[in-house]
């Protein structure tokens, strides 16, 4: 899955809110049906962010889990 | 002498131009326009019907031991460090990227006929008086007011838009005949958590409605209906647009120096542009990972200016963006890369420093009162805010509990 053409790494980490869900924002904005999200963030409240994210735009949370001291999610793109 | 160029002419520009010691660097500013733009008056101009005479010609706020150049800047070679303009090439010891950034409502489709018909408060003067044109015609119906793009130039003033839309509304008795919609593609009002606290309550209290997680992904130059990535829509009367922003039109060499909105990519603490040499980018046309706004742009500058002076200096990323609240008191947007934005009580004096920087703008400019400024950035320092609200509260908590 690693190598996955369609997988895109988003760094956001050491930025504060709103930075990690804004830069989610523009990765969306450029994304397609399909596409996988590797979203790494350090700020705490990118947690709850995520959940309303997916929730209002019917995107698909496949894991979040720390690693390396960041939050890592991984999210498939269902819709747009 | 060592060579410095400057690209762009805007806040960051002119003050580190000015701030440098001209018996040492031989200072050129590159500029495509011999005009001086104060951009957050645009607000007032737009949705205050203010005195659009909030230009100022660049030559005259400029030491005149400052060489300015206007002309077009066309490619920028970072490794043989020279800059081509249109007919002319500039060798330098030093460059600074200053360009800024420029609404570019190119990127969605539908958002240039509504900048033809409507104007907006991002791209000068001539926009700004078109939107007014549009309210002062307007006589009731739904006004949708927003952002189409994460990145915006000047956080607060989409919210600042609505809000002095509801009081002009009031002002003229068309507030119940109109319906005010607020659109954001971020999760709340007001990104940072501590500036929402303060307007997520006002927006409602005002009876402006809010749409959060609203991407713009196009309008319809027909019925000026808003659909949004999320697959919303939001039909209305009048649309007020902050439009994407995107960095000026000039190829680098390398080109990986640019990120995928042409913001050029920079070290968030010393500025330099990485892998080349005697590179620096500052203010709106840097790819920091702050808001894009003057205060910010301001602090860059002086943070170049010392480095190029051989002295130690890191930018931390602070903020500090005027948000007036339309009924008199205003708030500041306070933060840093180590402190998010703290919660700073609204007040009328906040209001009147806001309104007051319209005028103490072109002063700084000369880098005159840089050691006035730097005791205010230093005494509305996050940390020392934060820590003031902390004690304020266990105050307020000590009193309600005895």
């Amino acid at each position: 899955m690693a190598d996955d053409p369609n997988r895109r790494l988003i760094d956001a980490r050491g930025k504060a809110c709103p930075g990690p869900i804004t830069d989610l924002s523009l990765a969306y904005r450029r994304s397609k049906v399909g596409d996988v999200f590797e979203l790494w963030a350090t700020d705490p409240g990118i947690r709850p962010d995520l959940q309303a994210w997916a929730k209002k735009t019917g995107n698909e949370i496949v894991s979040v889990e720390e690693r390396d001291g960041a939050i890592v999610a991984v999210l498939r793109i269902r819709a747009r | 002498m060592r060579r410095v160029v400057i690209l762009g002419g805007g806040t960051a520009g002119t003050l580190l131009a000015n701030s440098l010691d001209h018996a040492r660097f031989d200072v050129t500013v590159l500029s495509r326009s011999s005009e001086h733009l104060f951009q957050p008056a645009l607000l007032y101009v737009a949705l205050a019907h203010a005195d659009p005479r909030i230009v100022r010609d660049e030559r005259r706020l400029l030491s005149r031991r400052v060489k300015l150049v206007q002309e077009q800047v066309e490619r920028v070679d970072l490794l043989a460090r020279r800059v081509h303009a249109r007919g002319a090439f500039h060798d330098y010891d030093a460059l600074v990227v200053a360009t800024g950034a420029r609404a570019d409502p190119s990127q969605i489709p539908g958002l240039s006929e509504v900048a033809a018909r409507f104007g907006n408060y991002h791209s000068g003067v001539a926009p700004a008086q078109k939107l007014w044109a549009a309210l002062d015609a307007f006589r009731g119906g739904t006004i949708a007011v927003g952002q189409a793009s994460p990145i915006c130039v000047c956080p607060p003033s989409p919210l600042e838009g609505v809000l002095l839309i509801d009081r002009l509304l009031r002002r003229r008795g068309l507030r119940d005949r109109s319906r005010l919609v607020f659109f954001t593609p971020h999760p709340r009002a007001y990104p940072a958590e501590a500036i929402d606290e303060i307007v997520a309550p006002l927006l409602k209290a005002r009876g402006i409605e809010l749409r959060t997680f609203f991407d713009v992904d196009r309008v319809d130059p027909k019925s000026w209906a808003i659909g949004s990535i999320e697959g919303e829509r939001i039909d209305c009367d009048l649309p007020v647009i902050v439009p994407p922003f995107a960095g000026a039109e000039i190829a680098y060499e390398p080109a990986s120096v640019l990120d995928d909105d042409r913001f050029v990519h920079a070290d968030r603490n010393s500025l330099r542009i990485p892998g080349v040499l005697g590179a620096f980018a500052v203010g709106d046309a840097a790819d920091l990972p702050t808001s894009k706004a003057g205060a910010g742009a301001h602090l860059q500058a002086m943070v170049v200016a010392e480095q190029l002076a051989g002295r130690e200096a890191t930018f931390d990323g602070r903020t500090h963006c005027a948000v007036d609240l339309a009924d008199g008191t205003g708030t500041f947007v306070v933060s840093s890369y180590a402190s998010p934005a703290v919660r700073y009580p609204p007040s009328r004096l906040k209001h009147l420093m806001k309104m007051l920087m319209g005028r103490v703008y072109w002063l700084s400019l000369s880098g005159r009162f840089e050691p006035l400024f730097d005791r205010y950035f230093h005494w509305t320092a996050p940390e020392r805010l934060g820590a003031s609200a902390l004690r304020h509260a266990e105050k307020a908590a000590a009193r309600s509990g005895s």
